[in-house]
Parts: C-alpha cells; sequence; structure tokens
C-alpha cells in the first residue's frame, strides 16, 4: 500500500513540475532579507502586491525628541482595526512620549526589543527578517511595523476578520447531542475541539499546504492514544501534497485517500466537533482544513457511516435500534429497485399469488419495461435531488410541487409509471437518507444504478453478483492501512461491540483493535447496579 | 489498469450477450389460477383459469369479469397448454396456480399422466390443491365466476383451507402427498371432491355475481377415493370425517350427539390427536388407532344438568362411541371400495418391515378381509362455555307454570 501510495505521489509530480518553477522563482526573490529603508521596503511590499486595495499602510513617528520613521502594514479586512488603533499606534504614538522621553531610539541598539518587551500591548510578537515572511504575517491577518533604519520588523497579531458564527451543523443535525457545528476559521475549529478534550496530550500540528492559497491544515490527535504509525502516515502523504490550492477539505480527502477508484469514501467527514472528538478519543487523526467547517478523520472503516453521534446520546438499546434500522436501510437503497426488477421480470413465482395480482394490474397499459420504469424514475428522483440542492431557497417549494404532483400522481394517473414503481423509488430516496454520513450516501446511490442493470439482465442472480463483487471490494480496501471493513472483515470478537449494535458503555471497554494498537483499555466503569438492600 | 478496462470490457460483453436472458414483463404473461383436465375422447381437454388483472386491483374497475377461461384440446396436457397460446392473448404463465380439477371421467380413467407433467414441468409451484369435479367435467368447475372473492380458484383454495381446519371432513392434498399415496404400496390417494349446487349455466355469468344469493355456487364436501391412479368410489361427509379422525388430520371440528328426550348436544372438538399403531402378531396384522379430543360445549337443545360431573362423563362416554362409530363407518367404506386410503400398511411396514415384506402383495386382500383394526376415542369435554345451565330449561319451566 505504502508503495502505492508513494508511485502515485511521484507520479503527480512529475506532471506538475513546470507550472511550479515560475512560482519558485517569485518566491526566491521575497526570500531576500530587508532592506531597512523604509521608504523602498514599504514600496516593495506594496508593489509586489500589486498596490492592491485592501493593502493600507500608515507612516508615523514614535517619539518626540528623536524621532524614528515608522510605518505598518496590514491587510484591511484581516485585521481588528480597533486593535490596531488603541494597542499598536496609540502606544507608539501617544504613550511612548511619556514612557521614553529623553532617549534617544537611534542610540538604544536594540529599540525593536525595547519595544516589543515594553510597549507593545499585544499576545503575540514575532520579528520578522524578509519580505516572505512579511507577506506570511500581513496575510493572516497580523500587522507588520517597520523601523527605518532597522533591518527587521515587528509582526504583532491583530487578526479580526468577520467570520460566521457557531452555528448548528446543517448537514448532520441530532435530536439530542451538541449542536454546535464546525465554522470555516481554523482556529475556532480547533478551540473546539480543545473546549471537549482538555487534556495536554491533544497535539495539533498546524503546516501550510497549497503553493499559492497557502491554507492551513491542521493535523490533530491526542498523543499516547492515537497509533504512531497512522500519525506518521498522515504527515508523510499531507507533505507529499502539491497543489496550488486547498479550498475545501474535500481536496485533501481525495489526495491523501488509500484509493482513487471505489465508490466507498475512505474518509470520514464531518462538521460535528463531538463527531471529531469521539474520533480522536478512538485513536483516529483528524485532519481540519481553514476555510472549510468539514474535518476529516482518519483513518475510517465501512461501519463508521452507520455510526451517527446520536447513537452514543441515546440510551445503548435505542441506539442499537436506530443502528439496526440504518444497516436495513443501506440495502433497503441500495437494492430495492433492483429487486423489484428482479421479481418482476424473472422470478414472478417467489412473488405470493395476490401481491402478484396487484403488481399486474398496475403494470397493465405501462408501456415501458420495468427496468426502463425504474431507471427513468430513479433517474428523476436524482433530477429532483440534486436541483433541490442547488437552487435557491426561494424556489424550492416549487420544485417539491412539480417533483410530487407532476412526476408522482399524474406519471401514474397517466399509465407511464406503475405506482408500484412510485412506492419502489420513493422507498429507496427516503432509505438512502437514513444514512448518516452524506458521501456514503453518495456511493449507495452510484452502486443502486449498477444493481438495478445487473438486476434486469441477471435477475436475482446479477444481484447476488454484484453483492459478491461489492464485498469482495470492500474486503480490498483499505483506510491508512486499516481494512476497510474491520471488524467484520478480519473478523475481531471483541470489536464487534460497536458495530451492528451500540452495547452500553460499560461493556465497551475496549478501543477498536486495528485502529488503535497501544492504548486499548479506555474505561473500566464498572456496570451499573442498583444499590442492595443491605447496604 | 489496461487489464482492468479489459475485465469491465468483458463484463460489458457479457451482459449484452446474455440480453436479459428468460425475463419477462408482467404485462406479457397471462397468469393462471386453475387448471382443469377433462377425458374428450382419447384426447385430454384442457380449461384454464386466466385472471384479468385490471379487474382484480386498481382503482377502476369495468363491468368486465375477473377471470376468463380457455379451452382446447391435445393429446397430452403439455401439448393442449402449449395448444392455448393460439386462444390466449399472453403466453400462460402457471407458477401461480392455485388449484387444479380433475373431471370425474378423466379421474376414473386414471390421473396420472397428468401428474407427470404437473411434477415435472419447472414453471409449476406445487403449493396448489388438487380436487375432483363430482358428476361434473373440470371444465364447469373452472367456468364458474364466485362472489366475494373475485378469482374463483382463490375461492376453492381457501374454501379448502378453511373448511380443513373448521370442518372435519374436507382434506386438502397436494402434489408430493398425491404422488406418494399413489406409488406407496400400502396407501392409497384422497382428493377432495368439488360440487356444482344450482344451475350450470347462469355459473358463468357475470350475473352470478350480481345477485345476492349466487345463482351457482362450488362446495366442497366428501372424498373421492382412489386405486392407484383411478378413482373407484366416494365418502359422504360422515366417512370422510371418519376418515380425516383416523388419519390425524382434524384440527377443529364439530360433534353432535343425542341427548335428552329430544334435542341434540354439541361440542366444538378444538385438540384432536390420532395416534395409530400398527403390529404384525404371528400372521394377523394389527392396527390400534387412538382418538382423543378436547372439546367445549357449544350448543345444547335439551334440558339437563351440566354442573353435575356425572353428566359430563355420561356425554363424554357418548361422544366417544360416536366418534368410534363414525371411524368405523368410513373402514368399513374404505373396505367395499378396497382401498387402504388410511395408509396401514405403511404404518405396517415401519413397524415390522420383515413381515410386511411377506404380506406386502396380498396387502389388498388382507386390508378388506383380515386386518383386525381396533378403534379407541376418548373425548374431554373442557369447558361449558360462557354458561353453565342451559336456559331451555327455565323455558320449560314457565310454559308448565303457565
Amino acid at each position: 500500500m505504502k508503495k502505492k501510495f508513494w508511485s502515485f505521489t511521484g507520479k503527480y509530480k512529475k506532471k506538475t513540475a513546470k507550472p511550479n518553477q515560475d512560482q519558485l522563482q517569485t518566491s526566491s526573490q521575497h526570500q531576500q532579507p530587508l532592506l531597512g529603508m523604509l521608504q523602498d521596503d514599504v514600496k516593495y511590499i506594496q508593489s509586489s502586491m500589486g498596490s492592491s486595495a485592501d493593502f493600507e499602510t500608515r507612516f508615523f513617528q514614535i517619539g518626540t525628541d528623536f524621532p524614528v520613521e515608522a510605518a505598518i502594514i496590514y491587510i484591511d479586512g484581516l485585521v481588528d482595526k480597533n486593535f490596531v488603533h488603541n494597542f499598536i499606534m496609540e502606544t507608539l504614538m501617544v504613550d511612548i512620549r511619556t514612557t521614553d522621553q529623553g532617549q534617544n531610539p537611534h542610540e538604544v541598539k536594540d529599540i525593536l526589543t525595547q519595544l516589543k518587551s515594553r510597549s507593545l500591548a499585544a499576545s503575540d510578537v514575532t520579528e520578522v527578517m524578509d519580505y516572505k515572511s512579511v507577506f506570511e504575517q500581513i496575510l493572516s491577518g497580523n500587522t507588520v511595523l517597520l523601523l527605518n533604519g532597522f533591518m527587521k520588523g515587528l509582526a504583532i497579531s491583530s487578526p479580526g476578520y468577520d467570520s460566521r458564527n457557531i452555528e448548528e451543523p446543517s448537514s448532520q443535525t441530532v435530536v439530542r447531542g451538541p449542536k454546535e457545528g464546525f465554522t470555516e476559521v481554523l482556529k475556532t475549529n480547533t478551540s473546539l475541539i480543545r473546549r471537549r478534550i482538555k487534556n495536554p496530550n491533544l497535539w495539533i500540528e498546524s503546516r501550510k499546504i497549497g503553493q499559492t492559497s497557502n491554507t492551513e491544515v491542521a493535523v490533530c490527535y491526542i498523543n499516547g492514544i492515537a497509533n504512531d504509525d497512522i500519525v506518521q502516515e498522515v504527515n508523510r502523504r499531507l507533505d507529499n501534497i502539491n497543489i496550488d490550492g486547498i479550498l475545501e477539505s474535500g481536496y485533501i480527502e481525495e489526495l491523501i485517500q488509500d484509493e482513487t477508484f471505489t465508490p466507498f469514501p475512505t474518509l470520514y467527514n464531518t462538521e460535528r466537533p463531538d463527531s471529531i472528538c469521539a474520533g480522536l478519543l478512538e485513536g483516529r487523526v483528524a485532519i481540519l482544513v481553514d476555510g472549510t467547517p468539514f474535518a476529516l478523520l482518519a483513518p475510517t472503516v465501512f461501519i463508521h457511516y452507520f455510526q451517527a453521534t446520536e447513537d452514543y446520546y441515546q440510551r445503548s438499546d435505542i441506539g442499537s435500534l436506530m443502528r439496526l434500522l440504518r444497516f436495513l436501510c443501506f440495502f433497503l437503497a441500495l437494492l430495492t429497485p433492483s429487486a423489484y426488477i428482479a421479481l418482476t421480470t424473472f422470478h414472478q413465482e417467489m412473488i405470493p399469488t395476490p401481491l402478484l395480482i396487484s403488481l399486474a394490474a398496475q403494470r397493465e397499459g405501462v408501456p415501458f419495461p420495468a427496468f426502463f420504469e425504474a431507471l427513468m424514475m430513479e433517474i428523476t428522483f436524482e433530477i429532483l435531488r440534486e436541483a433541490g440542492t442547488r437552487m435557491p431557497r426561494a424556489v424550492g417549494s416549487a420544485i417539491s410541487i412539480v417533483g410530487a404532483l407532476v412526476l408522482g400522481q399524474a406519471a401514474v394517473e397517466a399509465g407511464i409509471v406503475s405506482s408500484a414503481m412510485v412506492i419502489v423509488v420513493s422507498l429507496t430516496a427516503i432509505s438512502s437518507f437514513v444514512t448518516p454520513a452524506f458521501n456514503m450516501t453518495i456511493s449507495i446511490r452510484i452502486l443502486r444504478f449498477g444493481f438495478m442493470t445487473l438486476a434486469a439482465v441477471f435477475g436475482l442472480i446479477g444481484i447476488i453478483l454484484g453483492l459478491i463483487i461489492m464485498i469482495l471490494h470492500l474486503t480490498s480496501l483499505r483506510s491508512f492501512g486499516v481494512p476497510y471493513l474491520a471488524p467484520m472483515g478480519p473478523f475481531i470478537t471483541s470489536d464487534q461491540k460497536d458495530t451492528l449494535l451500540r452495547l452500553p458503555f460499560w461493556k465497551m471497554r475496549e478501543r477498536q483493535k486495528l485502529i488503535n494498537k497501544k492504548n486499548v483499555v479506555r474505561e473500566n466503569t464498572p456496570s451499573p447496579k442498583p444499590p442492595g438492600n443491605k447496604n | 489498469m489496461l487489464k482492468k478496462l479489459q475485465a469491465i470490457g468483458l463484463c460489458m460483453v457479457l451482459t449484452i450477450l446474455s440480453g436479459c436472458w428468460s425475463s419477462r414483463e408482467l404485462t406479457d404473461m397471462a397468469i393462471a389460477t386453475a387448471l382443469g383436465i377433462d377425458k374428450e375422447g382419447d384426447r385430454i381437454k384442457v380449461t384454464v383459469q386466466v385472471i384479468n388483472p385490471s379487474e382484480n386491483a386498481g382503482q377502476s374497475f369495468t363491468s368486465r369479469t375477473a377471470v376468463t377461461t380457455f379451452t382446447t384440446t391435445g393429446d397430452t396436457l403439455f401439448e393442449s397448454l402449449r395448444r392455448l397460446t393460439t386462444l390466449t392473448p399472453r403466453k400462460l404463465y402457471l407458477s401461480h396456480i392455485r388449484i387444479i380439477i380433475f373431471g370425474e371421467e378423466y379421474a376414473k380413467q386414471g390421473i396420472a399422466d397428468s401428474l407427470d407433467f404437473i411434477s415435472r414441468d419447472h414453471e409449476m409451484r406445487t403449493d396448489f390443491h388438487f380436487a375432483i369435479a363430482r358428476g361434473y367435467g373440470a371444465q364447469d368447475i373452472v367456468n364458474i365466476l364466485t362472489p366475494i372473492e373475485k378469482i374463483p380458484a382463490n375461492k376453492i383454495f381457501s374454501t379448502l383451507e378453511s373448511s380443513q381446519d373448521f370442518w372435519a371432513p374436507t382434506k386438502v392434498v397436494q402434489l408430493d402427498e398425491l404422488i406418494s399415496s399413489m406409488t406407496s404400496k400400502g396407501k392409497e390417494a384422497v382428493l377432495t371432491e368439488l360440487l356444482i349446487l344450482g344451475d350450470l349455466n347462469k355459473g358463468s355469468n357475470i350475473e352470478n355475481v350480481q345477485s345476492v344469493p349466487s345463482y351457482t355456487s362450488i362446495k366442497s364436501s366428501g372424498l373421492g377415493v382412489f386405486h392407484n391412479e383411478k378413482l373407484v368410489g366416494w365418502l359422504d361427509e360422515n366417512e370422510s370425517r371418519g376418515f380425516n379422525m383416523i388419519t390425524d388430520n382434524v384440527h377443529d371440528t364439530v360433534g353432535v350427539v343425542p341427548c335428552g328426550n329430544k334435542g341434540n348436544l354439541t361440542i366444538e372438538a378444538y385438540k384432536n390427536s390420532t395416534e395409530m399403531k400398527g403390529s404384525i402378531r404371528g400372521d394377523t396384522p394389527n392396527i390400534t388407532v387412538n382418538f382423543t379430543a378436547e372439546a367445549n360445549l357449544a350448543d345444547i337443545s335439551c334440558t339437563i344438568d351440566f354442573t353435575k360431573q356425572k353428566t359430563i362423563k355420561k356425554y363424554e362416554e357418548k361422544l366417544a362411541e360416536e366418534a368410534k362409530n363414525v371411524m368405523k363407518d368410513s373402514l368399513e367404506k374404505a373396505r367395499d371400495l378396497e382401498a387402504d386410503i388410511f395408509g396401514f400398511g405403511e404404518l405396517l411396514s415401519k413397524s415390522n418391515p420383515k413381515k410386511w415384506k411377506k404380506i406386502e402383495e396380498e396387502w389388498a386382500n388382507i386390508f378388506v378381509n383380515d386386518l383386525n383394526v381396533d378403534f379407541k376415542a376418548d373425548v374431554n369435554i373442557r369447558r361449558t362455555g360462557t354458561t353453565t345451565q342451559p336456559f331451555l330449561d327455565n323455558i320449560s319451566k314457565k310454559k308448565q307454570e303457565e
């Protein structure tokens, strides 16, 4: 698997070698140190940024007796302007006169250190030596202070950009459970995780990925629980990414997954912090990307897509039933149309007589074969669904009217489709939305069409054939070295407690064996018992 | 990658080449529900009842009938069925046949040759029932429209099933049982008889289901007795009841004995079981039939005191005696027809295979003359219903006072 991965990235590098050269050249120019000539430095920085509209410079003087020419540079909209005014400009222009009177700033050799340690009341102040770091700092929402005659500047942390509030995640809602969702800001997202796992062993490693976009990507895991090999592997794969920009975690997912040509997702994504935290506690590694509320979790197994966070928030019996229902719905969503096609065109003898008569009565006058009818309705549903996702909210009701009335009722009344087929398609559609993970839903939808074709050609034999191929494929999949079907694929008895059923917490004392190899024991709560009469 | 593409390509070719082999749309098939087999000269006359789907389910019904029948003749059953395609609008689909009816004349000449096709054909589901049309041709029965159940075959099917459950004299027979009892040396087959009540000609008209009492109806009553593959005679209602009691085929039934001066006592026997034991002592084969039943009082039309244990005991014995008589009558009739429909021979062959071998050849003779059958019956009245004393008693007292 490793070898394959390497060869994959190697190929990728070869292809993208050319366009990267230009970028390298420009960045090497930026590597140059600051000149120390304030006007020239600012001019260079400004021109390098194309004198962008949001680029702001403010020249001023520090001190009264021996004024020093200074300038602050920041990007408007990325910084907190109040902070810049109150704690940088006011400090340097007003307060410094009262504190540093009589001192010749030019005589104080390390004026920057003085400023840094005595004047600037900001939490994060770092020195910048070259243009490259100046760009990095101002583009991250920091303010850079340059002094005339100094070959270095100070970067003062002052980010303050507008961002979305923490809202309820729209893709995975719960009845019971936390309603906070990740936002587009990485720092907010890591804070949401920190707030849930207050442990120094929660390690967050940050890096920038994307030659042009410089997107911050954080790898998050609990040291001592997460498998070191998997952490290393995640880091290695992330380091191998060589792409111009990362706009969503989907980019990362596609670039680091084990197998590309599979309908099944091998990385779990969620916008729920509690889901990520649960993964971290199980020893998984989370990958958070700035600019998207969707975080990734690796490694991921098939069962993971059927474990909703709410399973663990409701009592175990309820959780178990819900989970069984989800597995049922997985097969319903996958096989209902194909089973209908197979039974009505090949195996009519398997249908109970009254049902067959009723089906035959509905099919009476329908001009299409069952397969074509099913295909037509399924595609129609997919169109409706896609239209429902992409269209403006205001026209939503129009789509539902068209979908329900025109396609459902009218098509049946016109005798173009049978009402049984409408039931089959509706059942399939509803079942497919039961799966808590949307990307698994998509896989089901893709596979459904394959199964329908197999059913139309070979009947039930085709469906069984398809299932066998699907299972074979699933067993061959790996997610960061962990078999995708674990703990079913390699059958691990002790890990069955959280697969088909969700046993009570006091029964699930161990973490999943394949994901977590060293720190296996998770808890040791004795099973709750009613207090005895004697004591 | 190339290999993968090749594999995918081969799979595609596979689907295209096989091309929906043996697939069949629902709209291309005529679903047959009943098959009637008659004799016409040397040929076989087949009548098939085909449903008209849109009249059986859906929203708008027209005045057309729910089923249609087609009849044709041929040398063999399969040939005639295939010849039917010249009459039917679609190809016949036989998997959903509920009942196969033999005409009396046909049954008398033997049903074995058509059974071969029925058991051999892959399309048949073998969960259908068999019956004989007594006094009529099978075609006559298949042609009759029935009220409530739109599909006449379903009506016959469910009549047979429910009467077997609640009324002792009928018995449903399926293919495997029929063939095994026909081929067994120690057993003969029976089949339910179907009767037509009323006007035969009106039965096939839609008017038959448009009037409150139907002009014509189909009734299942006794049993037809076979000797090998040929119908040899009939058991009447009581004899059929006895047959079912002996063969442990009574689920729930009704028993009537006279009580008091005038009047009857009716019980509902709900836990019936029969144990048969066979043995061959010396050269005489012996069969013991032990019938037990648990019963509730259902209907009393005489004035007796049922709070007394003695009375209950008395009637339990009476009922047991009655049961024995019914079984004996049935045995007598079977002996008259020389057909061991109870499977006594099979029982003996299981209990004593060596001696059975010796008497096997003469079994028909032994069954009629030498077989010793002991009947035992035991009836227990468990409950008296929601009342104990019949109020008829009070009515007669009142009459006397007046």
